[in-house]
């Protein structure tokens, strides 16, 4: 059986019966006979102000029609065309499917069983450096275009393969248009990377977006643990990141504040130029908007990172930065008996196998010399 | 080193139920099951198939998979039992109900036996708060928690024969839920009684519903439903959105 029969930019199309994904607000679902596609309708009349902000947003070409390279996805999932009801109601917008098995939420990066089975052998510490490389990336360039991200969260964020990602839930970014001066904000946020002023209703900034980041990057580099977790000592009421956040308490800063999580990762596993960012960022900038980091220094800080990471000489899996003498991996793996980024551990005095260098090789050199080029536009701009 | 080595491991053993490598924010996630004689039959082998299925799309769901913890708590057959995934734990075990979205299999139901409801629900609340004092011991988060009452029928005592000690829950209950301690929701299916539909709206005044047949698989759906917008921080009138929405929009052949 089908499911409902929308316009898209004018052609009559089916969608599936089942949505793939519905939430409070809205519903994505699949088109007949058009596999690369998805719609998504809202739950209720979206109203003009949207369909406004949904016109307005077929006419810009963000990130400056990236991408350049053909085995990179797109950036953005930004709309195709609006979605019309047969009376011509406005109900929704067509974008591209990113969807399992190529792109994955972020949020698999989090956990070592989602790793081991969204991205076997390849999640390492050094994967996790340039997805973060990449996020950083993607927000630098937004802010440069006077877009603000607005909800920014592991859910929204997808992964592929090669560890390049693409921002799902456009319609919700924050920008105005430049003809008519109309601002459009973004109304939406996840708890767990708003920063305080967003939680106290405040506007999404670009400087909400650095929180958003700074929490993503610190949760990537260590393997899923979010900065504000760890539960307050002596409280026994609500136990959320939410909480910590509003109270301004990171273990990564204040570590004697909470119960800190069993199995935590220790902060030092970054590398101290990027373990400075997040201190400024858990500690003054999370009730000081403008001390936060921009995603512009978390770029350059992580760009310095890249070319020395390590790879442990006992493990393939194992990569850390070059301010670590040790493997840290290995060290865990001691302590704990888990391999956080491998499935066996090869006993000791196994030959270590040739890194995989070609692809990764190819794919630094072009990130560097994109970032070359946006250094040079943005310094002349 | 070797201290911190053995100190190590121990605290790997004693939480060995919550999985390790995994620090998310936990959602727990208990469904409380009419499993009476009542059920036998086509409503019981639906709900069996709408838990794998559900089981499936969960272990498919990354986000959910990540920070959802479900334990299964029946009442029928043998009084009220717990179920960690598809192994019903004996009376008194000392092991967690709670598995991780990821590695959850449903257990395989049968319908027999009595109503213990009242019972089922006093156990749901305490797997939740013992499994809260679990998490916050380790130092990990969590979501408010989702209990998920579904029945046909009416209370009744360990001889079969209806009974008003579900009262007695009701104003635990709405403290709990007044408190934020966790979410409700008590749906009746099949053949329930307008009296078994106020047993109902007590427990859960908003989040109740009685549905036509046994529509289990768009109710765990729900359930996942709910359990996103809990991560995305959403606010009450949400979640009343999402239920309505279940409540309300019913597949035509079941009209």
């Amino acid at each position: 059986m089908s499911g409902r029969v929308v316009f898209i930019g004018g052609e009559r199309v089916v969608l599936a019966e089942n949505p793939l994904k519905s939430g409070g607000q809205a519903a994505v679902f699949e088109v007949e006979g058009q596999p690369g596609s998805v719609v998504k309708i809202y739950h209720e009349p979206p109203g003009p102000e949207q369909e406004r902000r949904l016109c307005r947003m077929l006419t810009m070409a963000p990130l400056g029609g990236r991408p350049v390279d053909f085995t990179q996805q797109p950036e953005l999932a930004w709309p195709t065309a609006p979605a019309r009801d047969p009376g011509g109601e406005f109900v929704g917008y067509a974008m591209r499917k990113f969807g399992e098995p190529e792109h994955v939420q972020l949020v698999a990066l989090f956990s070592r069983a989602q790793r081991l089975r969204m991205f076997p052998d390849r999640a390492d510490w050094k994967f996790l450096l340039g997805v973060s490389w990449n996020l950083a990336f993607m927000t630098a360039r937004m802010h440069d275009e006077d877009l603000v991200i607005g909800d920014f969260s592991s859910n929204n964020v997808v992964v592929d393969r090669n560890g390049f990602i693409t921002f799902l839930d456009c319609d919700s970014i924050a920008f105005t248009d430049p003809v008519s001066g109309e601002a459009f904000p973004c109304e939406m946020h996840t708890a767990d990377y708003s920063a305080p002023e967003r939680q106290a209703g405040g506007p999404a900034t670009r400087a909400s977006d650095d929180f958003a980041l700074a929490v993503l990057i610190y949760q990537i580099l260590t393997a899923g643990n979010h900065p504000f977790g760890g539960v307050l000592h002596d409280s026994d009421s609500q136990a959320t990141v939410k909480d910590n956040i509003a109270a301004s308490c990171s273990y990564v800063v204040r570590p004697e504040r909470v119960v800190i999580p069993r199995g935590v990762i220790d902060p030092s596993v970054l590398p101290p130029a990027l373990l400075a960012l997040a201190h400024r960022a858990f500690g003054l900038g999370v009730t000081n908007p403008p001390a936060r980091p921009s995603a512009r220094e978390w770029l350059v800080a992580l760009t310095q990172e890249r070319p020395s990471v390590r790879t442990c000489t006992a493990r393939p899996l194992h990569s850390y930065g070059s301010h670590l003498d040790a493997c840290p991996w290995c060290a865990r793996l001691a302590a704990t008996g888990v391999d956080t980024f491998g499935a066996t551990p090869l006993p000791d005095g196994t030959p270590v196998p040739e890194q995989e260098w070609g692809l990764r090789a190819v794919l630094i050199a072009a990130a560097v010399i994109v970032l070359i080029l946006v250094v040079v536009v943005l310094t002349y701009a | 080193m070797r201290h911190n080595r053995a100190r190590n491991r121990t605290v790997r053993t004693e939480y060995a139920d919550i999985e390790f490598e995994n620090n998310a924010q936990r959602l727990p996630l208990v469904l409380c099951l009419d499993t009476s004689s009542s059920m036998s039959g086509p409503p019981i082998q639906t709900l069996n198939e709408a838990l794998r299925e559900w089981a499936r799309e969960l272990h498919d769901d990354v986000s959910l998979s990540h920070s959802v913890d479900v334990a299964v708590v029946t009442f029928g057959q043998q009084g009220v039992s717990t179920w960690q995934g598809s192994r019903q734990l004996p009376p008194q075990s000392p092991d967690s109900p709670f598995v991780p979205a990821h590695a959850f299999r449903p257990p395989l139901l049968f319908a027999e036996g009595v109503t213990l409801m009242t019972e089922a629900l006093e156990l749901a609340m305490w797997i939740v708060s013992a499994r809260k004092t679990e998490l916050r011991r380790s130092g990990l988060q969590y979501y408010r928690p989702q209990i998920c009452l579904v029945t046909d029928g009416l209370p009744t005592d360990g001889t079969g024969h209806p009974t008003d000690n579900w009262k007695r829950v009701v104003p635990v209950l709405a403290a709990e839920q007044q408190a934020r301690h966790f979410r409700l929701y008590a749906i009746g299916v099949g053949g329930i009684t307008p009296r078994g539909e106020e047993v109902l709206q007590a427990f859960a005044p908003k989040f109740n519903a009685r549905l036509n047949g046994f529509p289990f698989r768009q109710l765990l759906q729900m359930m996942s439903a709910s359990a996103t917008a809990e991560q995305k921080g959403a606010g009450d009138e949400v979640f009343e959105k999402i239920f309505s929405q279940f409540k309300t929009q019913r597949p035509a052949w079941e009209s």
